[in-house]
């Protein structure tokens, strides 16, 4: 682990928020957990207050052992509240992007290569909290998971381990920051506007007025045909391999513009363009794609529908 | 409700466990009440519908607090304030709504445990706090643990004690001990302490041998009294009526002569302890005393001071004196008999020349006579009921001070000589460092008075007569008795019980050792003792703390803390050098993939060298996971490993 400059090692946002983001493993030690009573803590702290008290008043040496032997165990408890996040080994792992309105899930991994077990480990990332223990020598892999309002990149933040073991009277924490983050795409439209016509300019084999994609028939099946439109029930009956064709199809190819998409504002716009997205992928139609600052010839498949929708998530107006 | 059956059953046992030993401290209105609710709350458990609701809740809660105004003790002080915790814990269990509420409980739970140590201080009960701290903390382990074996959670928490006990006796010896002003005691009533009373029945002092409690402390300024001279006047009692011994309360306010004193005067700064009685035990005789203080007719002090506070005397006693002249009522009150002799006793007074001699003559007769018979000096004489007297005198010969002091001013005032019985302490322990004498109830005896012509009144010990060791030696007679050098019984019947004899005088000694050591460990104590370490003040004691705390906490930390990320495990760390190897050729563990899958994987690609392969993994599997395996199998992993080529 690369060491700290003296400002950074004072820095306040070190407590919340942990230290600079990144994508190596994290081991938690002394410069990465933090130990401070929870309320319960500070319960006990007044509970010794007032036993010490009475020990006091009545100038009782067993009440004033007692006392002591609390006090121990409570400052005591600071070590075991350490030892329950030292060692731990935390790494980020991939994740998927998602749609305005999914939940983003992000992956962690959690190493316990020490011959301790874990309990009741609190992973707090967001809004989501997982628990997880991990016994001696054990790993494991959990997804926290947020809701997602705006596309473009989600980062994940602060990722916070914490637990109170072994009595709850100390909180141990670690504030962690990974290079974590989830694409998220718009919101595909609800309404369902048919697909954009393609103007003749941007067509070499002219279009049918109908843009919509009703199923036409069954021929067989041709190389590149999109594996969606198999038949696969006349391919059960071992009749031969078919595809499926959709009338508007067989010749076409759609361009999705940007200028032409229907809709108030960039958001509506995206958001339909992503909708219509989803439905060319389905349908497996060519599908060019243009906003300002980048034009995709038309194709198919999961690369290129990826990175419409990237572009999508990440479009910015000039 | 969120919260675990194993959690609430543990939990519910603990504190029924901590109020346990109140039983016999609280009313039973108040324990009654409160194991009805841990009843109740027990049942709770399996039956959460039986619970009580709200407005039955509120209506507990009145009941507790009508219980506890029935009492009349207000809610300070101990008594007052063990109730009213044991009652809001009752209530606080019939409401468990979260994890919160268990902390509270815990934590009221422990105010509890130290209410019981204003009761008792035994080791048993020290002992069985401990054990029941060990189960209260366990819950909280359980509840931040979230695992449902509650055995394992206890063994955290009994480690978690186990650890904190070094540093708790460091803090116990360090922490300096102030006394509480005094505005802080609080007027407990009903503290019944131990004493001598105003009233003597058999009995009654023989159970006072058994307290080690202080009474009083006395510091001399010059010389210190020999042992035989160290008689403690307290109240003197003159009526009886053949079994029970009173004080006069008509005869102390008469007029009497001055006594003269002679000799070499004691002068003493006398510390009295809390006590019932307004009575300042003075050496035997006192002489001048000022105010608050008070010499009866019975030359026995009386303070007008609350004798409830620790206070402090100075006095000034004479041990040769001559009380001169007796008047008529005192002759009247110290020849007084409950009726007419029996036959048996004027034979016996006869027979010791009680009718025909001096009185001198008699009272060494009678002396002599305890000496020479069979008389035994026993803590735990038999229970003489009808005619305690007679019956100690010719039947069971065996008694305590009070026996033989009550039957020999019989006797003398049988023969018409003026006698009358005192009661006090006799002796001290010599405190060798701080040159004082501290006079415990163990120390309470009895013995009379006789009034002699032209020597007034004068102390005759009859108890001295039977066991010289006490008068002559400065030793606790208990603890006397307890290692045999008194004996009153027949050697024959110790021999068959020696060990257990040894065994209670090593216990006897443990208990004294905790008395000393841990009950009574006050500020004078702990400034004896550290000041023998060369620990002398305030500063140099809060040094010392944070000094040996700072070498406990890193040794602490040393053994709790060291290598946590270190695999232990030299089978792993020999499959890593051959995940290594293998990592040369590409083949990279993923980190959910297991040994056998992964195995599988660098096998498709190495084909030549899949045996290899194979075997190490099956060593490993065998290894790391198996319940058994053979020494050798580590050596042959380690072997394998080093001869693997990973490359191509």
């Amino acid at each position: 682990m690369s060491s700290l400059t003296l400002k950074e090692r004072f820095s306040l946002s070190r407590f919340s928020s942990g230290e600079k983001a990144t994508d190596e493993p994290i081991t938690l030690n002394q410069r990465r957990i933090f130990i401070l009573p929870t309320d319960r803590g500070l319960g006990f702290v007044i509970l010794l207050a007032l036993l010490l008290l009475i020990a006091f008043v009545y100038n009782n040496n067993l009440a004033y052992l007692l006392v002591f032997l609390l006090a121990s165990i409570f400052f005591i408890t600071i070590l075991h509240s350490y030892r329950s996040l030292s060692g731990l080994v935390l790494r980020s792992g991939q994740s998927k992007p998602v749609f305005v309105g999914q939940a983003a899930g992000f992956n962690i991994h959690i190493d316990n290569s020490t011959s301790k077990d874990r309990l009741q480990l609190k992973i707090n990332l967001l809004q989501a909290t997982e628990t997880i223990s991990l016994s001696a020598h054990s790993q494991t892999q959990i997804t926290l998971h947020s809701a997602t309002y705006k596309r473009g990149w989600q980062e994940a933040g602060t990722l916070t381990i914490s637990s109170t073991y072994p009595l709850g009277l100390f909180r141990a924490w670690s504030p962690l920051r990974f290079n974590l983050n989830v694409l998220v795409y718009p919101k595909p439209a609800a309404a369902e506007i048919p697909f954009p016509e393609s103007h003749a300019s941007q067509s070499e084999q002219g279009v049918t007025s109908k843009g919509n994609d009703d199923f036409f028939g069954l021929q067989s099946y041709q190389p590149g045909d999109a594996i969606k439109h198999i038949h696969w029930k006349s391919y059960a009956k071992g009749l031969g391999v078919f595809s499926k064709q959709y009338d508007g199809e067989s010749s076409s190819q759609i361009w999705l513009d940007y200028i032409q998409t229907p809709g108030h504002g960039i958001e509506e716009r995206l958001s339909q363009l992503c909708r219509w997205l989803i439905d060319a992928e389905q349908a497996g139609i060519n599908y060019g794609f243009s906003i300002p600052g980048l034009k995709l010839e038309p194709a198919n498949g999961q690369h290129h529908y990826q990175k419409c929708l990237e572009a999508l998530a990440l479009f910015e107006t000039l | 409700m969120s919260i675990n059956k194993n959690i609430l059953i543990f939990l519910l046992t603990a504190i029924g466990l901590i109020v346990l030993p109140h039983i016999e401290n609280l009313p039973p209105s108040v324990t009654g009440y409160f194991y009805l609710l841990l009843s109740w709350r027990f049942l709770g458990v399996w039956k959460p519908q039986w619970l009580p609701s709200k407005l039955m809740l509120l209506l507990l809660t009145v009941i507790g607090i009508a219980i506890l105004y029935g009492l009349h003790e207000g809610i300070f002080g101990r008594d007052a304030g063990t109730r009213l915790f044991v009652t809001a814990l009752g209530l606080k269990l019939l409401e468990i709504k979260s994890e919160r509420d268990l902390y509270l409980i815990v934590f009221l739970a422990f105010i509890v445990a130290t209410s019981l140590f204003l009761y008792q201080q035994s080791i048993f009960m020290a002992a069985y706090i401990l054990v029941v701290c060990c189960v209260l903390l366990g819950t909280l382990v359980c509840i931040n643990s979230n695992r449902s074996q509650t055995w394992q959670s206890l063994k955290t928490a009994s480690e978690i004690v186990a650890q904190a006990i070094p540093m708790t006796i460091v803090i116990f010896i360090l922490f300096p001990r102030v006394e509480a002003p005094k505005w802080m005691y609080f007027n407990d009533k009903h503290q019944a302490r131990t004493g001598l009373s105003d009233n003597m029945e058999p009995g009654a002092i023989s159970n006072l041998a058994m307290s080690d409690e202080l009474v009083f402390r006395v510091q001399f300024t010059g010389a210190i009294p020999p042992s035989a001279q160290r008689y403690w006047r307290g109240p003197v009692l003159t009526h009886t009526d053949g079994k029970r011994w009173t004080q006069n309360r008509n005869g102390l306010s008469q007029k009497i002569d001055q006594p003269t004193f002679t000799g070499n005067a004691y002068q003493y700064t006398l510390l009295m302890e809390p006590q019932d009685k307004n009575w300042v035990f003075a050496l035997d005789l006192p002489a001048e005393v000022a105010a608050p203080l008070r010499r009866n007719s019975h030359y026995q002090l009386v303070t007008s001071a609350n004798p409830d506070k620790r206070t402090e005397y100075h006095i000034t006693s004479y041990p040769t004196y001559n009380t001169g002249t007796i008047t008529k009522d005192e002759y009247q009150e110290a020849t007084q008999l409950p009726g007419p002799a029996s036959a048996n006793v004027t034979q016996l007074v006869q027979r010791l020349h009680g009718f025909d001699r001096s009185p001198d003559i008699f009272i060494n007769q009678l002396l002599n006579h305890f000496k020479t018979e069979d008389f035994y000096y026993t803590l735990t004489p038999p229970l003489m009921q009808e005619n305690p007297i007679e019956q100690f005198l010719f039947e069971s010969h065996r008694g305590f001070c009070e026996h033989y002091a009550t039957a020999f001013v019989y006797l003398m005032r049988v023969a018409h000589i003026p006698a009358r019985v005192v009661t006090g302490y006799q002796g001290g322990e010599l405190n060798q460092i701080g040159n004082f004498l501290d006079i415990k109830q163990a120390y309470a005896h009895a013995w009379a008075e006789v009034w002699l012509d032209q020597r007034g009144w004068v102390r005759v010990d009859p108890t001295a007569a039977i066991a010289p060791e006490r008068i002559e030696q400065n030793i606790n007679i208990d603890q006397q008795i307890a290692r045999g050098i008194i004996s009153f019984t027949p050697n024959t019947a110790l021999a068959a019980v020696d060990w257990l004899k040894n065994a209670r005088q090593l216990w006897g000694n443990v208990d004294y050792q905790w008395q000393r050591w841990v009950i009574n460990y006050d500020n004078k104590n702990q400034s004896q003792f550290l000041s023998s370490l060369g620990i002398s003040d305030l500063k140099t004691m809060i040094y010392w703390m944070a000094d040996i705390i700072g070498v406990i906490t890193a040794v602490l930390c040393w053994l709790l803390l060291r290598n946590p990320s270190k695999t232990v495990d030299p089978a792993v760390l020999a499959y890593q050098r051959f995940c290594k190897k293998l990592a040369k050729n590409g083949l990279i563990k993923k980190p959910g993939e297991g040994a056998k899958d992964f195995a599988f994987r660098a096998k498709r690609q190495l084909p030549e060298q899949a045996t290899g392969i194979e075997h190490i993994t099956q060593l490993f599997i065998k290894l790391h996971y198996g319940k058994q395996h053979g020494k050798n199998d580590l050596q042959q992993l380690n072997r394998m490993v080093a001869a693997f080529k990973g490359k191509r």
